[in-house]
């Protein structure tokens, strides 16, 4: 009987038990009200002064230190008005003496006659010693006319107000926002007879500068990439969005590596519950350490066993921006090249940066190809092998007796060349990758030329399956995103082995099987096949083709963004001549 | 879970399952032999002689011409067998491929069984997955085996573009009929219309000795010399290429051969089922003797058929378009001009209604048989179904009669645009 229940509970549906998944609704109130409260709470005082440009870069910043401020808050101040019982604090936080990088400069600040013992702490390496020697040692040491009031809330003003020169100099009631400072290129300065220590920017992090992309090749386009350092990052993408309303929220991730990541988004065009999600997922992330996003965006995606990648990561800031003005969010990790940005759909996996910037028959065209590349990655193999298993009467007589006399000689059936080749061809691509630069190219020449004409000629494959073979490869790298190229090489192999089994009904059933597949999944509550299934309003014109881009009226409906228009039904004012240019741009923003 | 434990395993399962039925009808293209035509004889000591080409594999190497020992991209194989199928259980006998007719060029008939009826064949060919419904067919004058063994593609590569590319023809010379396999076998069956089939046999003659018109249909149609469609298949004077000629077609009744025609009316066939692309043609020359004049003739509309029943006779009204390019005038008249262009046209006009009702003369009187299918256009005339089976337009079709429109206009002179006699030093004229 049990087993009877047991098979009756395999077979027959079932409600699933799971808790609702997140979906984007069009209607954001319900989910970012909560959120936007408590930013309410938090920032009140600051909504005032965000209207100016010039002064946005520094009020972000300090809205940030007001947001961990506010994040942190359940953590009682700790820092203590006795130096040395601060000092004992950091040694054991720090592990001195076992740490060897951490610097501790104690220092006198000497008033008039009194003197004042302080101590400033910093890793060596990730700060820059030039600033502090100039902006923070030399005016507290030599600044010897200071005149110090008794109240120790006052020192802490003018220290602030008046001595250190230092342009982000923080203050921190807990020990824990000094080691955090520290730990991301901060020094923390503590002074004797204060509770609360300063903590000032000067971070200088051995790292790489701005340089092109590696693996998101352009011709036309910006050639700048994202580095592995989070605020140049962050930089990279304001420089390029210059949008009072962008946002770059905090956030921490990983118990113990502390690893500093900002989420981004366009605040007034970017869905509230979209932004809530993203913040809940990151929030809710336990793990010690955390390095990279390839590794962030495995613990933020929807579906762990979809093949394809649910997540977009890009090393193009350009890329990234131009995502965050269709409204979606993009995540940036300290110690990181890749930007994640979600949510995606199947399309944007298709596109590449520089389409945006051809003219639209030319992107045009690439789509084309590449969406070719894809069917050829996909399914080439599959076809080549259901065809000379199971539909010889498909192809023209020429071919069909080219391939005969090709595989004449070869003494393995068509599945097992098929596959032999495969995974040759997998073996050249990685050991292309992992052998050591110089070597690279010679390896990929003896791996396709030596290795495919040596195998052919010893009768092991037929010369026709070489080119399948190879086509199938340039396919797969025709494909833009390199996760998604993986997915297509993985479901490859899935198809041949249907295709072996019963020809295009085989693979008939695979794509079937792959298209319930993709159109269950969901990447940030958007159905990842959007807006093809399913079909969303028209009028958005980036799907599968492309529009020019003065038609590009309306962002992805999918997105449900704030503002459903990029810009208004004429664009180009300039064709009706009776229209002054001049007029306010204002009413065009207002779609 | 236990329960996404069991679904694994049952997921597993479900895999494996048609992983062990897997392939049971898979087959490697080079384990088989793929039959690129087929020839039926009637056997000596069967119903059937069955020749059949299986194309060879290219040798692997430079591709070029196939096989070694003969030359031949094919090895030819004959058995005699009752029926289709068992012959080709026969040949497997000794063939160590599989043999297989999905890519199968052409079938020919010997009209020694053509003229029996091909019923039987047909509809094991039409009930056979593997036969394609649009391969054309043959009728040998001779034997099937005696003209697929002339087939020596000199001009080709391969043997099965040549079946492919020779078929063809018709689009460009107008002297063998278009026949596929799929109309051929509805035609046989239908109440309206009568299949052909293309004429081939082997060339007889073997050198420039050899050569005489005694077969030719020249007389027949009133002419001094041959053209080049007044032949039956083989007879053409022609010697190099392929031993094996098509020219002509095969009229059939039902499934039963009834009769040949030689290329010229084979052209006028095409013109009537409206399936004539364009072709060189002679016309005599209106205003000088003994001359002709060499058109392009291209056919610029359908040709429209209007079928009356006058008491119980068809009545079968016939009008063509046609237009053609001057290719060259021997009398160099100047037909390019106004007056004398209209005076060409009318006589080609004159002279393919001549040679129309001739064609369809025969198919009256001679064969009886509606190989224009005529009566596809008949059926219209007829209210129910019952009342046009109870007509039986088929031996109705023997007391047609026809009248004929031609419309023809000449549109290109060519590079031409005056033609002149040529001028020599005695300021006599040369032709062309």
């Amino acid at each position: 009987m049990d087993i009877k229940k047991r098979i009756k509970n395999l077979l027959f549906f079932h409600e699933p038990q799971m808790e609702k998944p997140f979906i984007l609704k069009e209607d954001s109130s319900s989910d970012g009200r909560d959120n936007s409260d408590i930013e309410k709470n938090k920032e009140g005082s600051r909504k005032k002064k965000n209207e100016d440009l010039l002064l946005l870069k520094k009020l972000e910043k300090i809205k940030l230190t007001d947001k961990k401020e506010g994040s942190d808050k359940e953590e009682k101040p700790d820092i203590s008005k006795q130096l040395s019982e601060n000092k004992r604090v950091i040694e054991e936080r720090f592990s001195i003496p076992l740490n060897g990088d951490l610097i501790i400069r104690k220092f006198d600040i000497t008033v008039k006659d009194s003197v004042i013992a302080a101590f400033l702490i910093f890793f060596d390496g990730l700060v820059d010693t030039k600033v502090i020697n100039d902006d923070i040692l030399q005016p507290l040491m030599l600044l010897s006319n200071l005149d110090i009031k008794s109240d120790g809330e006052n020192i802490l003003n003018y220290i602030r107000s008046h001595i250190l020169p230092h342009n982000q100099l923080k203050e921190a009631r807990t020990h824990q926002e000094v080691i955090d400072e520290v730990y991301f290129g901060g020094c923390g300065l503590y002074i004797d007879g204060l509770d609360t220590a300063f903590t000032a920017d000067v971070k200088e992090f051995p790292g790489r500068s701005v340089e092109r992309p590696n693996n998101e090749l352009v011709i036309r386009g910006p050639q700048e990439g994202f580095t592995e350092s989070l605020r140049s990052n962050t930089g990279l993408i304001r420089k390029r969005l210059m949008d009072q309303k962008l946002i770059t929220e905090n956030i921490i991730i990983g118990r113990r590596s502390r690893t500093p990541c900002s989420i981004m988004y366009v605040k007034d065009i970017a869905n509230d519950s979209l932004v809530a999600e993203v913040r809940r997922r990151l929030k809710s992330i336990e793990v010690d350490h955390i390095m990279d996003t390839g590794e962030l965006e495995q613990f933020i995606e929807d579906d762990p066993s979809l093949p394809t990648p649910q997540v977009m990561a890009t090393e193009r800031p350009d890329r990234v921006c131009s995502m965050l003005t269709e409204g979606r969010v993009a995540i940036v990790m300290h110690g990181s090249p890749f930007v994640l940005v979600v949510p995606v759909t199947s399309n944007d996996i298709m596109y590449s940066a520089e389409d945006q910037y051809l003219r639209f028959p030319y992107s045009n065209l690439l789509r084309i190809i590449r969406i070719l590349a894809l069917l050829m990655s996909l399914l080439l193999p599959a076809i080549f092998l259901a065809i000379t298993n199971y539909h010889h009467e498909m192809i023209p007589t020429d071919l069909l007796l080219a391939i005969l006399s090709a595989r004449e000689k070869v003494p393995f059936p068509s599945v097992v060349e098929v596959f032999l080749m495969e995974i040759s061809f997998e073996l050249i691509r990685e050991a292309g990758i992992r052998i050591p630069g110089p070597i690279g190219p010679t390896l990929g020449i003896i791996g396709a030329l030596i290795l495919g004409q040596a195998a052919v000629e010893a009768n092991i494959v037929s010369p026709i399956l070489i080119i399948v073979v190879a086509v199938t490869g340039l396919g797969s790298f025709a494909i833009p995103n390199f996760s998604a190229g993986f997915a297509f090489r993985i479901l490859r192999f899935g198809f041949i082995i249907l295709s072996a089994i019963s020809g295009f009904l085989g693979i008939t059933v695979g794509l079937v099987l792959m298209g319930l597949w993709m159109v269950n999944a969901k990447s940030f509550g958007v159905p990842f096949v959007s807006p093809v299934a399913p079909r969303t309003s028209g009028g958005f014109s980036d799907a599968v083709l492309k529009s020019p881009v003065w038609k590009q009226e309306k962002r992805p409906d999918y997105m449900n963004a704030k503002k459903g228009r990029k810009q208004p039904h004429i664009s180009r004012r300039w064709i009706n001549r009776d229209v002054d240019s001049n007029k306010s741009d204002s009413e065009d923003n207002n779609g | 879970m236990a329960r996404g434990k069991l679904l694994v395993i049952f997921l597993m399962l479900a895999i494996i399952c048609p992983v062990m039925t897997s392939c049971f009808d898979a087959k490697e293209v080079d384990d088989m032999g793929f039959v690129i035509a087929l020839g039926l004889d009637k056997g000596k000591t069967n119903a059937l002689r069955m020749t059949l080409q299986i194309a060879k594999p290219m040798a692997g190497d430079n591709g070029g011409g196939g096989g070694k020992d003969d030359g031949l991209p094919y090895a030819q194989f004959s058995v005699e067998a009752p029926s289709i199928y068992s012959g080709l259980n026969m040949i497997n006998t000794s063939a160590s491929k599989q043999i297989s007719l999905t890519h199968i060029k052409v079938v020919v008939f010997s009209s020694e069984l053509a003229r029996e009826g091909l019923g039987p064949y047909l509809h094991a060919m039409v009930r056979g997955r593997e036969f394609r419904p649009n391969m054309p067919i043959v009728v040998a004058r001779n034997t099937a085996e005696e003209y697929l063994e002339s087939v020596d593609p000199k001009l080709v590569v391969n043997a099965t573009k040549y079946y492919e590319l020779v078929y063809q023809s018709y689009k460009y010379t107008g002297l063998i009929p278009k026949v596929e396999f799929h109309d051929f076998y509805l035609s046989s069956e239908s109440l309206c219309k009568n299949p052909v089939a293309i004429l081939g046999n082997t060339a007889k003659f073997q050198s420039v000795d050899e050569f005489d018109l005694k077969d030719s249909t020249y007389l027949e149609h009133g002419r001094s010399s041959p053209f080049e469609g007044d032949f039956y298949a083989g007879d053409i004077p022609a010697l190099g290429g392929s031993r094996s000629e098509n020219i002509g077609l095969a009229v059939f009744d039902g499934d039963r051969m009834v009769g040949e025609l030689d290329g010229t009316n084979t052209t006028f066939h095409l013109l009537c089922t409206g399936d004539f692309v364009h072709s060189y043609w002679n016309v005599p020359d209106p205003l000088s003797e003994g001359h002709y004049v060499l058109l392009d003739i291209k056919q610029s509309r359908k040709p429209r058929h209007h079928v009356e029943i006058v008491e119980g006779k068809p009545v079968i009204h016939l009008t063509f378009n046609l237009e053609g390019d001057l290719l060259s005038v021997q009398s160099t008249i100047d037909y390019e001009a106004g007056d004398n262009s209209m005076i060409l046209e009318s006589a080609v006009e004159s002279y393919i209604i001549d040679q129309l009702l001739q064609y369809l003369d025969k198919t009256v009187n001679e064969f009886q048989s509606d190989i224009c299918g005529f009566g596809t256009h008949a059926r219209g005339l007829f209210t129910t179904w019952a009342e046009w089976e109870a007509y039986q337009w088929k031996s109705k079709y023997k007391d047609a009669t026809f009248t004929v429109d031609v419309n023809f206009k000449v549109r290109r002179p060519g590079l031409i645009l005056r033609s002149k006699s040529s001028v020599t030093s005695e300021s006599g004229s040369d032709t062309q």
